[in-house]
């Protein structure tokens, strides 16, 4: 019954009580009378009396009420957030109870959503195949998931407080990592070895983030590596067989650009012989001279492939394109002519001087002009249509680039044709040139930064479009140097 | 009188050289330089066999050589084709379509659709081919396998 009379009824009580004693006592001593001596016996038994009184209200009110909630508490702390307290006092301890078992429920709903949310994450860190692992700022192994396990063949209980350096087959590599994240946040898909249990180097991709406490403090490192042993070893694969085949696609080019030369100083041969055995001295210089062809054919081919391999340096300088122009006009236009070909020249008028390499881009124009002719050469035109090459020089709409445009009516090629022409040795002619000409012309064009388009249809003809760049600030230097030494 | 054998090749030197070992052995040589022409001096001429190169302007060998096999007239005039294909005849003959096993030409990539072809139908198989590089007396001693003296 005491328990539901709030607290300070019960001190308003109590008090009433020792106050109700003393008038009872100070009665009983009616007959003492020094008066002093009564006064301090009052004093005394007062003190007694309170502080009696006083401990038994402590005694049987609140110290049952603490010691409930120093239950729940020690419960609490023991993880069993199912402890409530009741509330049905309806004193101070009822409000307290009350608050404890809100408390009680909240901390109960905090610890399931971390255990959800810690579960989350494991299930994620334990059901990749990625390598994750993280390190403390002693540089020990602190955690170390299921994939790091199947990939470097340790438990972890073998590996976490160990340092991380047992896992990288070149320690100092990782050195490196950490230095570069030191100097950034993280260090993303950087190549490195890892050593297995059973002494394998896998390769792997390592992506190392720094750990930090809020406050900054560094306290370790997290780790996420994918093995790209497996992927290495099938590109390594790749890139030997495409060596191979370039080479033997090489080889085979080499021989069979040689097979035509043979022939003609093999059938030059021959007349020589002839010519030789029968006395007939017009054929055997007939004979001598097709020999000489061939010979000449192979040193031509002898020069392509060093031009090919040569390592391509423009000398870049303002270029009148006019002049180059005309030059391949003189040469080509009697050629074309003897073939009945129709050669156009048309130049913008105003086209500036364009950054270049004059005799590079002259030899590239020489090229395809050439192989326009050629196409046209090959065509079977007819009555109505007249074989003509048309080359054209303008600035491009937004004048960045100069663009050189020979464009012929020949015989086109396939989209198969068209895929390949820039490839060594591919050649649809069998017997004329090295078959190196258009790799030639396309590294010279690429050496500027400049590009090649090329539209084609069979039997309707080709475009080829060379495109220069005409802002060339780097090489700005190089231009001034270029007239410098002309002017010297 | 002399039988006639067309040389149809756009290598100047090589119709030279075939041309000069075909007279020297007794045959009248008679020559064209692409394959609109070589199939103009077919009709005019009437050969008595051709040596036809595959790659040509104007009208390619392989063209020309089906043109020859669908006419009636001509579909019988021994042919031998000047080309450095033949090997790719034996790849075929002898290997399966598995062509990474070996490096592959890209030239003869693009031809091996039409050599098949060729080779589908017996028909339209050319008596021959001569590889490159030719020797002019192995092409006479052909000839006259083919067509006699």
């Amino acid at each position: 019954m005491l328990k539901r009379v709030p607290f300070y009824w019960k001190l308003t009580i109590a008090f009433a009580f020792v106050i109700m004693l003393i008038l009872m006592i100070d009665i009983s001593l009616e007959r003492i009378s020094e008066v002093k001596l009564r006064f301090f016996l009052i004093i005394a038994v007062t003190v007694i009396l309170s502080s009696i009184s006083a401990w038994m209200i402590v005694r049987l009110t609140v110290r049952p009420s603490l010691s409930k909630l120093a239950q729940g508490m020690d419960k609490l702390a023991k993880k069993r957030f199912d402890v409530r307290l009741n509330e049905n006092d309806k004193d101070e301890f009822g409000h307290i109870f009350s608050s404890f078992n809100v408390m009680a429920v909240l901390i109960s709903s905090y610890q399931t959503e971390l255990v959800r949310a810690k579960d989350f994450l494991n299930s994620i860190l334990e059901s990749t195949a990625d390598i994750i692992i993280s390190v403390n700022a002693r540089k020990e192994i602190l955690t170390f998931n299921s994939g790091a396990e199947k990939a470097l063949g340790y438990m972890r209980e073998e590996v976490i407080g160990k340092p991380i350096e047992m896992i990288f087959a070149d320690p100092e590599e990782r050195e490196v990592a950490i230095k570069r994240l030191k100097y950034g946040d993280n260090v993303v898909n950087f190549e490195t070895k890892f050593l297995t249990k059973s002494g394998e180097v896998k390769d792997v991709l390592l992506t190392l983030t720094l750990m930090r406490h809020a406050e900054g403090t560094f306290v370790g490192t997290f780790g996420i590596s994918k093995d790209i042993t497996e992927m290495k070893r099938l590109q390594n694969q790749l890139i030997q067989s495409q060596r191979l085949s370039a080479i033997g696609e090489v080889f085979i080019g080499i021989q069979h650009s040689m097979k035509n030369m043979l022939n003609t100083c093999k059938g030059g041969a021959y007349m020589v012989r002839t010519g030789l055995a029968k006395d007939k001295r017009e054929m055997f210089e007939e004979g001598w001279e097709i020999v000489q062809i061939g010979i000449d054919r192979m040193s031509d081919l002898s020069k392509d492939l060093l031009k090919y391999v040569k390592d391509w340096k423009p000398k870049l300088e303002p270029v009148d394109l006019s002049k180059v122009l005309s030059d391949i006009d003189t040469e080509i236009r009697k050629s074309a002519k003897d073939k009945g070909i129709e050669f156009h020249l048309d130049i913008a008028k105003e086209l500036p001087e364009i950054p270049c390499d004059a005799p590079m881009i002259h030899s590239v124009m020489m090229d395809i002009v050439s192989n326009a002719v050629d196409a046209c050469f090959w065509k079977d035109y007819s009555d109505l249509e007249k074989p003509n090459v048309c080359v054209k020089a303008y600035l491009r709409n937004g004048r960045d680039k100069a663009v050189l445009e020979v464009a012929d009516n020949g015989c086109g090629m396939t989209e198969e044709v068209k895929k390949k022409i820039f490839t060594p040795f591919f050649s649809t002619k069998s017997k004329a040139g090295t078959g190196l000409g258009l790799s030639i012309t396309s590294r010279m064009i690429e050496v500027h930064n400049g590009n090649i388009d090329v539209e084609s249809e069979p039997d309707m003809g080709t475009v080829f479009r060379i495109m220069l760049p005409m802002n060339v600030n780097l090489k700005n230097k190089e231009i001034s140097d270029g007239k410098e030494s002309a002017g010297n | 009188m002399a039988k006639k054998v067309l040389v149809i090749d756009d290598d100047e030197n090589q119709v030279r050289f075939l041309t000069v070992a075909l007279e020297e052995s007794g045959y009248d040589a008679l020559k064209a330089y692409n394959g609109k022409d070589g199939l103009e001096m077919i009709r005019n001429e009437r050969p008595d066999l051709v040596l036809l190169d595959l790659m040509m302007p104007k009208k390619t060998g392989f063209t020309l050589f089906h043109q020859l096999r669908k006419d009636d007239e001509y579909k019988d005039l021994p042919v031998i084709m000047l080309s450095g294909v033949a090997e790719v005849l034996e790849d075929l003959d002898s290997s399966s379509d598995d062509t990474h096993a070996r490096p592959y030409d890209s030239l003869r990539e693009a031809m091996r659709d039409k050599i098949r072809n060729m080779k589908g139908d017996g028909l339209l198989k050319p008596e021959m081919f001569i590889d490159k590089p030719i020797d002019p007396e192995l092409v006479v001693d052909k000839v006259r396998e083919l067509i006699g003296n």
